[in-house]
């Protein structure tokens, strides 16, 4: 296996400068049966690549079987050079020490000797090793350690109900047939012979894309529950590796790896089935005016050329305003048509760079109060992001200490935080330009969101040819979304704009 | 019959003041040595064997190399009667192993990776504050803490 990256490559073998991690001589008086050989390896196998991860290999031991070891595993017994495994199973921590040894157990499913991997995948995690043989774990296309597919994290059974594949009618399970298979299948993979792997053409489904695991999940590398400490008997005190909780019971703990494998009658798979059955689709909301939904979960890697290539698809996009300080964002398309094929097709599906969204319909604002406001309580208004974010948000954020303005002006309505003096033209639906609104003269405002700044500039030019038929509007109470926040803009909105005009 | 010569044991002076202590310590060491393991683990049925061990070298080692009460040939006296391991003395005598605990735990070629025990990490560089090291139940034997 060479390495691909010739500068990690040199980083590391200065790394290795110790004279002990070099090839050992062997004329060291070692006892016969062991033998250290670091040996450094940088990961390029098939699909899965650990390129950001250092992995140090260390073989701990040629079994006593070496001797009894005819020729090169006659018996089918395997070797091989480095785990096929999963990213949790590998581990948070870029650099990792393994201990490698041939033939060191047998694989659970096949009862063949194979080579067993053993690294620490983590700080607070265990130590992990390889439970199954890589011949069994290509058949069925599973991390080694978990048994959980390599691409998706799910269970045998979930992955296989899903796609609809079913290898399971050609793997034996009973004692020499099953051996038979194995070999047979492991020296055609040997020779390179590519027998019908149905992985990897699998077309990724709906039902996989909402189910499959998009972040690595390392709370399974923690350490086992210390079972003294369940019976209260736990004379280790703090140094106790294992852990001092107590342990989950429940219909899941009976697992067996065989049935897991198999992906029959897995618990798990069952569960995560059912409640896939049951996922709760989007329904638009019965406001017909509403055409924009709310994202959640936003990160500061996401960026709105993103979010527009993953909405651009089901309609055409009117605006996209990112809130990064609320980790979301609000997209409104033009029809409320491609609002709903939007909801409709993405609802759980989507995923942006490796992170899930949420991704719900925006809601109106509470209702509104008589006109006769002050200008302040009109803003305030404003800021609860023109009604957009659910409920639950918004009384968040009014739980949350806001930036106060000046003088927090006393509210009468329950919902609405104070405003910051500057916030101006937050959303879209905001944008007076949009709602038919004139638009107050620009200058004063000072730094909004960057993607509000570019949606008044452009309403700005489009400004001009809108007045006419902006000024009519106005009047219209239907469905708009911000009706108090119109009577203040206007009054000022008509003078500034004949001014601007 | 044949002239069988014995070997007899020539005591140097001194022996006598130090000779209740060392008897005491090695009436513990049997009694370590006989102890039940019930309730312990493998390895820690060991570790007594090991903290006596290292009681008797360090008792000697420090009244010969420390305090000096000791005449040179009383201490030869001892190490070759095996009151004390002279290899575990000869360590201690190098700087930054003067709290050793145990000749294993330093032995690269004994662990995994070929590092040291996790006992011989000075306590602010690990992770873990309170450790029992497996082989010899150390709780920390770099010489700095």
């Amino acid at each position: 296996m060479l390495p691909n990256r010739d500068s990690h490559f040199s980083l590391s073998l200065s790394a290795l400068s110790t004279p002990h991690i070099r090839r050992h001589s062997l004329h060291t008086p070692l006892p016969p049966a062991t033998v250290f050989i670091a040996i450094l390896i940088f990961i390029s196998t098939g699909a899965r690549l650990f390129a950001d991860k250092d992995i140090l290999i260390i073989k701990v031991r040629e079994r006593m079987a070496h001797r009894l070891l005819r020729d090169a595993e006659a018996d089918g017994w395997e070797r091989s050079d480095f785990p096929i495994i999963c990213e949790s199973c590998l581990g948070d921590n870029p650099y990792v020490r393994m201990t490698k040894a041939d033939y060191d157990k047998e694989c659970k499913i096949c009862t063949r000797p194979f080579t067993v991997f053993r690294w620490r995948p983590g700080r607070d995690a265990r130590y992990k090793k390889s439970e199954i043989c890589q011949t069994c774990s290509k058949l069925k296309n599973v991390c080694q350690v978990c048994l959980l597919d390599l691409e998706y994290g799910l269970p045998v059974q979930v992955r296989d109900t899903a796609l609809s594949i079913d290898s399971n009618d050609a793997i034996p399970k009973s004692d020499v047939n099953r051996e038979y298979f194995a070999e047979e299948h492991d020296r055609k993979a040997r020779a390179g012979i590519d027998y019908e792997s149905s992985f990897g053409k699998a077309r990724p489904n709906d039902t996989i894309l909402k189910l499959q695991r998009t972040t690595p999940y390392y709370k399974r590398n923690r350490a086992h529950v210390c079972s003294f400490f369940v019976r209260g008997q736990c004379t280790r005190g703090p140094e106790c590796p294992y852990r001092h909780e107590m342990p989950v019971e429940g219909e899941l703990s009976q697992q067996n790896i065989k049935d897991r494998y198999y992906g029959v009658n897995d618990p798990v798979a069952m569960k995560l089935l059912s409640k896939a059955g049951e996922m709760p689709s989007l329904e638009p909301p019965e406001d017909e005016s509403i055409r924009t939904l709310y994202v959640g979960g936003l990160d500061a890697r996401i960026n709105e050329q993103d979010l527009r290539d993953n909405f651009y698809a089901h309609g055409e996009i009117e605006s996209v305003k990112m809130v990064l300080q609320r980790a979301c964002a609000f997209v409104t398309y033009t029809t409320r048509e491609g609002a709903e094929k939007a909801a409709e097709e993405l609802s759980n599906k989507l995923v942006i760079k490796g992170l899930r969204m949420k991704l719900l319909w925006g809601r109106p604002q509470a209702p509104k109060l008589e006109s006769e406001v002050s200008d302040e309580a009109n803003q305030q208004a404003a800021v609860t992001h023109s009604g957009l974010l659910p409920r639950a948000v918004i009384s968040q954020q009014q739980n949350q200490p806001l930036q106060a303005p000046p003088q927090p002006p006393p509210m009468p309505y329950f919902n609405i935080p104070p405003l910051p003096q500057h916030e101006r033209a937050y959303y879209p639906s905001m944008d007076p330009q949009r709602m038919g609104a004139l638009i107050r003269s620009q200058e004063g405002s000072s730094s909004g969101p960057p993607g509000s700044n570019e949606n008044r500039s452009g309403s700005e030019q489009q400004h001009q040819q809108a007045q006419q038929y902006g000024y009519p509007e106005h009047g219209a109470p239907s469905g708009s979304i911000l009706p108090t926040i119109l009577p203040a803009v206007w009054p000022h909105g008509t003078a500034s704009s004949s001014a601007a005009v | 019959m044949p002239k069988v010569k014995t070997n007899r044991v020539k005591i140097p002076e001194g022996w006598e003041l130090i000779e209740p202590i060392l008897s005491e310590l090695q009436a513990t060491m049997r009694e370590a040595e006989n102890d039940p393991h019930d309730g312990k683990r493998k390895c820690e049925a060991l570790w007594p064997i090991f903290k006596i061990a290292h009681q008797k070298s360090r008792y000697i080692f420090d009244l010969y190399h420390r305090r000096k009460e000791i005449s040179k040939e009383l201490y030869e006296f001892c190490l070759d009667q095996g009151y004390a391991d002279r290899n575990l003395i000869a360590k201690w005598k190098k700087p930054g192993y003067e709290r050793l605990c145990c000749l294993r735990c330093m032995q690269p070629r004994d662990h995994n990776f070929q590092t040291t025990c996790v006992c011989r990490v000075p306590k602010h560089l690990r992770e873990e504050k309170v450790i029992e090291c497996v082989h010899c139940g150390c709780n920390g034997c770099a010489s700095g803490d």
